[in-house]
């Protein structure tokens, strides 16, 4: 039976290395031609990640834009937005249809860290340019990918601003942290870590959390023991809102902190029955009633385009990602090429649109490490705590 | 260590798993078979339940009225539907259709209500909490799942020992031949143990939701650790499955204070090594295969 299993593995394993190289070697269907360049995106629109596939729509939103203002030097963007259910496997078939039959330039976003992961070997053999996956994962830029240009800032950083602010701001000595035992979460514990090391403290609890999981409470007691007066948790949106739940239940009522993956207040304020309130998070881009001439610009652009949107930092956070590809054809002029666009991309400097300030060069694609600061307000509404701020102990920039 | 809180919480916890758990069990002790739509059976009518207090804005007993009648008919439909059809079904092909049903329950509840959370509550004070012992508090929610676990499970008790309904399903899951010479419509029997089980599961749902959030696929991870209670209670036994419940969600919670990262697993292993033991789980009386 084991034995029969290997076999049926390594021959999975060496059918997919077969396709893949024979589809390396075949050529492939040129990008763009003299009237569109074609612009591909994956994102769960179905199935249990579906919040997050706003981001794919959002992109859309701004090639919209792009073409109503007449396209990029008289080129419209076609775009091509495929359903993956957040699945490595369907991303891996999304892809190739796009890349192999479409003849898609260039890719941007793209939700998901595994679903990314699936493709990202894939898209560099073929020479398609990638930018700004929708997700932070240090794998993506390190080792050096030279077609993928990451903005997402990392967990580790994220989490390493977080606990200098709960630090010097908060002034808590006693704090606690709730993580999902994964690479988003082991990550986020590293970057506290790190950080609360430069302060000699240490959190006095740190627990994490399956990803299924739904019953909390022995962990919510584990920290209400340990007497934490700042908990940080790396969670996704199920699980903070039974957190919040069962530690209301249980009279424990520390100054919740979280990511920017949780800095969606209204969806926050409205699944958690208004518990959100008073939470802290980062942020990675703008918040939702910005007042900056570009928000008011693109927020005006999706009322009338796409009504039927809600305007949250998922949806428009498929706009910031888009923008430096944009911005990028820009640059290139009528000339366009894969070579000419990498270069364009690698001379990025301090470029901001809705997001942190990115910066992109020959040896770096980790595009930026800076986050805000928001806390949730009555309402659901954002609190400006501190505007961008990039990570003094971020390793991979020295 | 917080011995009394932890004792509250893990029985509390476990009395939900052991009330889904029964909705489990009376479908396994019908018809041999392990419904795996069961989780998904009350997923959805929790949606519906959700749907009623949103869209409609009816009072919450209307709505429970509703839903309750609304997963029996659900119950009974799937049963009719997808089981009932199947030419001399085995147990493995009765099973895969409950899997076939489950993910169409599934697709079902995304297409109609889409994949984001929804908040969904009890007419729960959850501000209002008991303290009777220092160090010990007693949640609204705990204290209506202790009641709620506690009657449905008076009524089965009598249901199965005293009416003729009841003596008929157990007629049945003994022995489904003799008792449809005996009179006894088998069918009908699976219809109502369906609906039943339906009911329960709906009950036990919505008190999950309240817990957590509402979204298609939030039943999954309860129904394994129901499904886990009811094989250690021994899958026919209706009090052994309360039991087992309420030792799943004891031993995760007390293990789970000291080693959270083993939480999820460790009631998994007791399972296991119980099972090495007594393999029909702690409190089957049968577990010949019947010829």
């Amino acid at each position: 039976m084991k034995f029969g299993k290997k076999m049926v593995i390594s021959l999975f394993a060496a059918l997919t290395v077969l396709t893949v190289a024979s589809i390396a070697q075949a050529a492939l269907p040129a990008g763009f031609d003299d009237n569109e360049i074609r612009i591909g995106q994956w994102g769960p629109q179905t199935g249990p990640a579906a919040p997050w596939g706003s981001v794919a729509r959002g992109s859309k939103l701004l090639f919209d834009i792009v073409n109503e203002e007449g396209g990029i030097h008289g080129r419209k963007i076609k775009y091509f937005l495929r359903d993956d259910m957040y699945n490595p496997a369907q991303t891996v078939a999304v892809v190739k249809e796009l890349v192999e039959r479409q003849g898609v330039f260039a890719f941007v976003g793209g939700v998901g860290s595994a679903t990314g992961m699936a493709v990202k070997d894939y898209l560099a053999a073929n020479k398609i340019v990638w930018v700004s996956p929708s997700a932070a994962d240090k794998e993506f830029t390190q080792p050096l990918n030279p077609y993928l240009f990451a903005q997402y800032p990392l967990y580790k950083d994220e989490a390493s601003i977080l606990a200098k602010y709960i630090v010097e701001k908060l002034k808590t000595k006693k704090i606690g942290m709730l993580y999902q035992n994964d690479a988003y979460g082991k990550d986020g514990l590293e970057g506290v870590k790190e950080r609360l090391a430069t302060y000699k403290m240490s959190l006095v609890a740190e627990i994490p959390v399956e990803p299924t999981e739904k019953d909390f409470a022995s962990q919510i007691l584990r920290l209400k023991n340990s007497g934490a007066e700042t908990v940080l948790m790396y969670v996704s949106p199920t699980a903070a809102v039974i957190t919040l739940k069962t530690a209301a239940n249980l009279g424990f009522k520390p100054q919740w902190v979280s990511s920017n993956t949780l800095s969606d207040y209204p969806l926050m304020f409205k699944i958690s029955g208004g518990l959100w309130e008073g939470v802290i998070t980062g942020a990675f881009s703008e918040s939702p009633d910005s007042k900056s001439p570009l928000m008011t610009k693109y927020r005006d652009a999706a009322k009338r385009l796409t009504p039927q949107e809600r305007w949250g930092v998922f949806y428009y956070a498929g706009i910031a990602f888009a923008d430096p590809l944009v911005e990028a054809l820009k640059r290139v002029g009528r000339n366009l090429s894969t070579d000419a666009l990498l270069k364009a991309l690698n001379s990025f400097k301090d470029y901001q649109t809705i997001g942190p300030k990115v910066n992109w060069t020959e040896k770096q694609h980790q595009g930026t490490d800076s986050v805000q600061i928001l806390k949730c307000g009555p309402g659901a509404s954002y609190i400006m705590l501190q505007d961008w701020m990039t990570n003094d102990l971020a390793t991979w920039k020295k | 260590m917080p011995f009394g809180q932890l004792l509250v919480e893990g029985l509390a916890i476990g009395a939900c798993y052991g009330l889904f758990a029964t909705a489990v069990v009376i479908v396994y002790k019908t018809s041999e078979v392990v419904n795996f739509a069961q989780g998904e059976m009350a997923m959805f009518s929790s949606f519906v339940a959700f749907h009623i207090l949103t869209v409609y804005q009816w009072p919450f007993w209307l709505a429970f009225v509703i839903t309750m009648v609304f997963s029996i008919l659900l119950g009974v439909l799937i049963e009719y539907l997808f089981l009932r059809p199947a030419k001399h079904p085995s147990i493995l092909g009765m099973i895969v259709i409950t899997l076939g049903a489950e993910m169409l329950l599934m697709g079902l509840a995304g297409w109609k209500w889409g994949a984001e959370q929804k908040f969904f509550s009890l007419p729960l004070n959850p501000s209002v909490t008991y303290e009777p012992v220092k160090g010990m508090i007693v949640t609204n929610w705990a204290i209506a799942v202790f009641a709620v676990a506690s009657v449905i499970m008076l009524l089965l008790y009598v249901f199965f020992k005293y009416t003729k309904l009841g003596v008929a399903m157990r007629a049945t899951q003994q022995n489904k031949h003799a008792a449809k010479i005996m009179g006894i419509r088998t069918e009908r029997v699976f219809s109502i143990a369906w609906g039943f089980s339906s009911l329960i599961g709906a009950v036990a749902g919505m008190f999950f939701a309240s817990r957590a959030t509402l979204d298609p696929a939030f039943m999954m991870e309860p129904f394994l650790r129901a499904f886990a209670a009811a094989v250690l209670g021994g899958l026919m036994s209706i009090p052994g499955v309360i039991i087992g419940g309420g030792l799943m969600g004891l031993i995760e919670n007390f293990f789970g204070f000291y080693w959270p990262s083993w939480k999820p697993i460790v009631a998994f292993i007791v399972i296991i090594l119980v099972l090495c033991v007594r393999p029909s789980g702690l409190f089957a009386k049968h577990y010949v295969k019947k010829v």
